[in-house]
């Protein structure tokens, strides 16, 4: 074939050629991804690769007044395993030891968890579950285990971490303080949801292999910042005793549900708000905030207003004679009754309200009145009961006031209905303001439920009194009605709660309810009032509905000692200087107090007797004496190891048993 | 240093080029293994330095080595290599890797190095020689075809047809480079259609024997080859994972780069530090570092050219193309798959691309070429062509005395 040397020259040459075109394509090629392409893979590499995480914004506490939590957030920890990823050599070493670890924390037996991690291994379950909730100390503890001790990788711990809302004080004021969450937006947590939320902040990170990702700079591109703290008005000591009082008489009457709302007199702060409805089990936790919510017809506790419209428009006087004739009277073929069969005869105005009569109401309104039935509702209007009370709480249920003018809505029954709390409606908030604004000699305040919005350091924003009404009425009219609401206590419906050494005022409210359904009438009771009755610092509600009818339902029975418990534990539980209640209790704790001061002044020479002292102060004595003492139990002393009077060295140790 | 710089010789700037090379392998080298260290939870980037930079210099030695044998010493190895290398390839096929189910028997280990090596590599340089070496003994005979079977394409298609289960990619560049040198030689072109003929049948028959009795042909890569191919002509994106992320680290890189180490593909480019390693250096050199690249290859085809011209051995001149065309191709298939030219092969970067095999068998045919230049320079005439040895024994002799 003779292969000559210059034709693989020039074939080697043409071939070299072919090379630096399939070079140049390359470049081409380069060029076109870059150039034309280019901004198409670079937004694909950033979607693909760079991606903006959010920065959960720590939520802001909820307070009371006087600093105690109500509201917090805390972090949870979920824990499973993944016994798969254990090495056999560490698996066999350290599960004994990690099961007893497992059953001192949680309680089950050390062979449960032995057994469960054993078959999820064999299973080849990666995700076995073994317990959710723990608190951060627990989850600092739990990771010391062995076996978890050796983390994600070897020990096959798997956490999840969790922001949850706590509610340190429990179930207390839960349904006031609300929450904010998929449920909705509701209570203090809900209203204000802007300043507890604060504004979460953004993190850009670039996507790494294995699914992780590493932030791009130093810092947060928005730095978070923490919701505010809301300081509420909630007295914790208040709201506990108002929460307990309730609950017992709910329990007691099996009612429905009930609600309580304590507001101090002068601010209009809600010193107390407890909403508890049944369950389906039976027992009574914060379902709705009734208090704030359900608007329905109030009943008795609405003379009160009747009576200072017409006590204002002078068209009675508390003196004036009403006859009650035999405790019926009939409207367009409807009856109205008095609760007390027979009725009360011709009594005064002021009695008329005191012992509640329906038909004397009845008549003081709709005598005056039914002419000209629309200057009864000016005078109602007037004292700004018609309108919301634009509260801070989400959800406050409607005021009904009809209107005469309005015909489809009004007939003749409606004026002598509305005499005695029918065809009106409010909620317990709305009636309890009005009452408070009585207490407070006519100015009516809003009812607060914030006293402070504040970061941790400095203070944004604080809330003042806010008034309403300045003066609902005259003077002259509210020291009338102050007088009738304090022998509402003396001697009218109350008068079951009445305490000579502490005087309060209020109204009884026994209302029917569903009497337009067939499964038969049930009861809303009610008692609302103010207490120090001269010179009232708080007013107080209470509305229990449905309570069971065999046990009872009128106002006073199921309502007011809720009303005369709080009242009374808050004037002795709080240091408010009132000598006349406080005489007696204090008397004997002097006493108690004296007898101890005389025990720690004696220079023993001896054994002192130290039984029936308490713990607290058996200790402190002992070891001024120069003993050391080793006490058993709480309580009180019940034994001593050395015999009172016998002679002991100093330094001696002294064993108490106390229970 | 002096003496050892001394001691080099041969064509200056080829010895420039891999060294330019090989130095600048260690950024994208040392950038890719911060992932492969983070993946696999084994190493630390550090170690994969100090191997690359062992290799490396294992490599350089072998160029040193290599370029001092005078190149007529090739023809008779060639020959004494060839049932070395079908031992060792039937040997590779005995070890059993598996690559995602398929068989991928690619690596033996070295002894006591505990390294792997990839025989069909070494077997390809090796044919190459053998086919130089067969077309010069004949440059001035009438090729007989039955002949030229016997001689040349049986040995040939035995070591092809080994490599050919594990490695589908490089059995067909190593017989296109055979088609290529003997077409270069002179082999009649009508017999080279012949031979195109019989081994598209031959691959035929090996693909439907593979499909018809799986159990025969177990576990061979032929699903991975098809679905590769496929998906390059349909161009279907989510099996194209890695050839989009290849266009994404070239389109970041832009004009400048992004700077040494910063690329961000790295971390979702599976093998990039080797198949993928031009997408990488784009990204982090920018269309700069690309060209460059490129240039530098095509620089070194320049000089292998301008070897062959000086060559006065028809042998050294299919040598030195022989060996050293395979080294540009493959670079530009690397780079070809990289930008989109060419489907998923899994050819290294010739010099750049981590891999011990890869590294020496290119600074072997390196160190040939080179040993080709230091013949021209010296214009030691060794009494022109007889000297190719006709009994291929006779090296052992001469490396004796």
């Amino acid at each position: 074939m003779a292969t000559q040397k210059k034709q693989i020259l020039n074939k080697t040459y043409i071939l070299s050629g072919l090379i630096v075109l399939f070079a140049v394509a390359i470049i081409y090629k380069l060029i076109e991804i870059q150039f034309v392409h280019g901004d198409d893979y670079r937004s694909l590499a950033e979607q693909n690769t760079v991606k903006t995480f959010e920065i959960k914004a720590n939520r802001g506490n909820v307070y009371t007044a006087d600093g105690s939590l109500l509201a917090t957030s805390i972090s949870k920890f979920d824990v499973r395993m993944d016994p798969i990823s254990v090495s056999d050599k560490d698996f066999e070493k350290g599960i004994r030891e990690l099961s007893k670890s497992l059953s001192k924390m949680l309680g089950k037996s050390a062979g449960f968890y032995e057994n469960s991690i054993r078959k999820a291994r064999a299973n080849k379950n990666r995700y076995l579950f073994i317990t959710r909730n723990l608190s951060f100390n627990e989850y600092q503890e739990l990771k010391k285990f062995p076996i978890f001790k050796l983390g994600t990788y070897k020990g096959g711990l798997i956490i999840e971490q969790r922001t949850v809302r706590e509610h340190p004080i429990g179930k207390m004021a839960e349904r006031a303080v609300g929450f904010d969450d998929y449920r909705g937006k509701v209570g203090i947590e809900g209203y204000f949801y802007e300043y507890l939320r604060g504004k979460n902040g953004q993190r850009l990170k670039q996507k790494i292999a294995k699914g992780q990702w590493k932030p791009i700079s130093d810092n947060n591109e928005i730095e978070p910042i923490d919701g505010r703290d809301v300081i509420t008005t909630i007295d914790l000591k208040i709201q506990d005793i108002a929460h307990y009082a309730l609950l017992e008489q709910l329990e007691k009457f099996d009612a429905e549900h009930g609600t309580v709302v304590v507001m101090e007199t002068q601010t209009g702060e809600i010193k107390a708000i407890s909403n508890l409805g049944k369950t389906k089990k039976g027992t009574y936790s914060a379902r709705r905030n009734y208090a704030v919510w359900e608007s329905h017809e109030p009943g008795s506790t609405f003379k009160l207003m009747g009576m200072v419209v017409a006590l204002e428009d002078k068209v009675i006087d508390t003196s004036q004679i009403i006859d009650t004739e035999n405790g019926v009277i009939s409207f367009y073929k409807r009856k109205v009754r008095d609760s007390h069969r027979g009725g009360y005869g011709k009594i005064s105005a002021a009695r008329v309200f005191e012992v509640s009569s329906n038909v004397g109401m009845v008549k003081i309104i709709n005598d005056h009145y039914k002419d000209n039935p629309k200057k009864f509702i000016d005078g109602l209007n007037r004292m700004s009961i018609g309108k919301k009370l634009g509260l801070s709480i989400k959800g406050e249920g409607n005021p009904v006031i009809p209107n005469p003018d309005d015909k489809d809505n009004w007939n003749g029954l409606s004026l002598p209905w509305m005499a005695y709390g029918y065809g009106v409606s409010f909620t317990p908030l709305q009636i309890l303001t009005f009452y408070n604004a009585i207490a407070n000699n006519g100015e009516m305040v809003k009812p607060q439920f914030i006293k402070e919005i504040r970061t941790q350091s400095n203070s944004i924003t604080t809330f003042d009194k806010e008034v309403i009404n300045p003066k609902i009425c005259s003077q002259e009219t509210i020291d009338k009605v102050k007088v009738m609401m304090q022998n509402v206590v003396k001697r009218g419906t109350a008068e079951n709660i009445y305490n000579d050494n502490f005087s309060m005022a209020g109204k009884t409210g026994t209302c029917q309810t569903d009497y337009w359904k067939e499964s038969g009438t049930k009861y809303i009771s009610s008692f609302v009032g103010y207490f120090p009755a001269d010179n009232p610092k708080y007013s107080c509600i209470v509305v229990i509905h449905k309570p069971d009818k065999k046990i009872g339902y009128y106002g006073n029975i199921v309502a007011g000692p809720v009303f005369n418990k709080i009242a009374h534990k808050i004037y002795s539980e709080t240091p408010v200087q009132d000598e006349i209640i406080l005489k007696n209790e204090l008397v004997s704790f002097d006493k108690n107090y004296e007898k101890y001061y005389k025990k720690v002044n004696t220079n023993y020479k001896s054994m002192p007797n130290v039984k029936n002292m308490s713990g607290m102060d058996a200790i402190p004595l002992l070891e001024n004496l120069g003993f050391s003492v080793n006490a058993k139990g709480n309580g009180k002393v019940k034994e001593q190891s050395v015999k009172a009077g016998s002679k002991v060295k100093k330094g001696t140790e002294i064993v108490l048993n106390l229970s | 240093m002096k003496q050892l710089l001394a001691n080099i010789k041969g064509d200056k700037t080829i010895w420039a080029i891999i060294a330019v090379l090989a130095i600048f392998s260690f950024l994208p080298v040392y950038s890719s293994s911060t992932n492969l260290v983070y993946v696999t939870g084994k190493g630390t980037t550090f170690g994969y330095l100090i191997k690359h930079a062992i290799l490396i210099l294992l490599g350089f030695v072998i160029v040193y080595a290599t370029h001092k044998i005078p190149y007529k010493y090739f023809s008779g190895l060639s020959v004494l290599l060839m049932p070395v290398v079908v031992l060792l390839l039937i040997f590779t096929m005995t070890q059993g890797t598996v690559i995602s189910g398929a068989n991928a028997s690619r690596w033996i280990q070295i002894p006591f190095v505990g390294m792997g090596f990839q025989t069909s590599t070494l077997a390809v340089v090796v044919v190459m020689m053998f086919v130089a070496r067969y077309l010069a003994r004949n440059r001035d005979k009438q090729i007989i075809f039955k002949e030229s079977i016997l001689y040349l394409w049986l040995p040939v298609a035995i070591i092809l047809m080994l490599i050919l289960p594990a490695n589908f990619s490089t059995t067909a560049i190593a017989f296109v480079m055979v088609m290529l040198l003997v077409f270069l030689g002179g082999y009649p072109i009508k017999y080279i259609m012949y031979i195109l003929g019989m081994a598209v049948l031959v691959f035929a028959i090996f693909l439907l024997t593979a499909k018809a009795f799986p159990d025969v042909i177990k576990n061979t890569r032929i699903q991975t080859w098809s679905s590769r191919i496929e998906n390059f002509s349909s161009g279907e994106s989510e099996n194209n994972y890695q050839a989009e992320k290849a266009k994404i680290a070239i389109a970041s890189g832009e004009i400048n780069g992004k700077g040494p180490g910063k690329s961000v593909q790295k971390n979702f480019l599976p093998q990039s530090s080797s198949d993928f390693i031009y997408a990488i250096i784009v990204e982090e050199f920018g269309l700069i570092g690309a060209i460059l690249i490129v240039l530098l290859y095509l620089g070194l085809l320049f000089r292998i050219v301008i070897i062959t011209t000086k060559t006065d051995t028809i042998f050294g001149t299919l040598l030195a193309l022989g060996v050293g065309i395979p080294i540009i191709f493959q670079a530009f298939i690397n780079i070809a798959v990289a930008v989109g030219l060419f489907p998923v092969t899994g050819q290294p970067l010739p010099l750049i691309s981590t891999g011990g095999t890869s590294i020496w068998m290119t600074c072997f045919a390196i160190g040939v070429v080179l040993s080709i230049s230091v013949a021209n320079k010296e214009k030691v005439k060794e009494s022109n062509e007889d000297i190719e040895l006709e009994n291929p024994l006779d090296i052992l002799h001469e490396a004796v005395g």
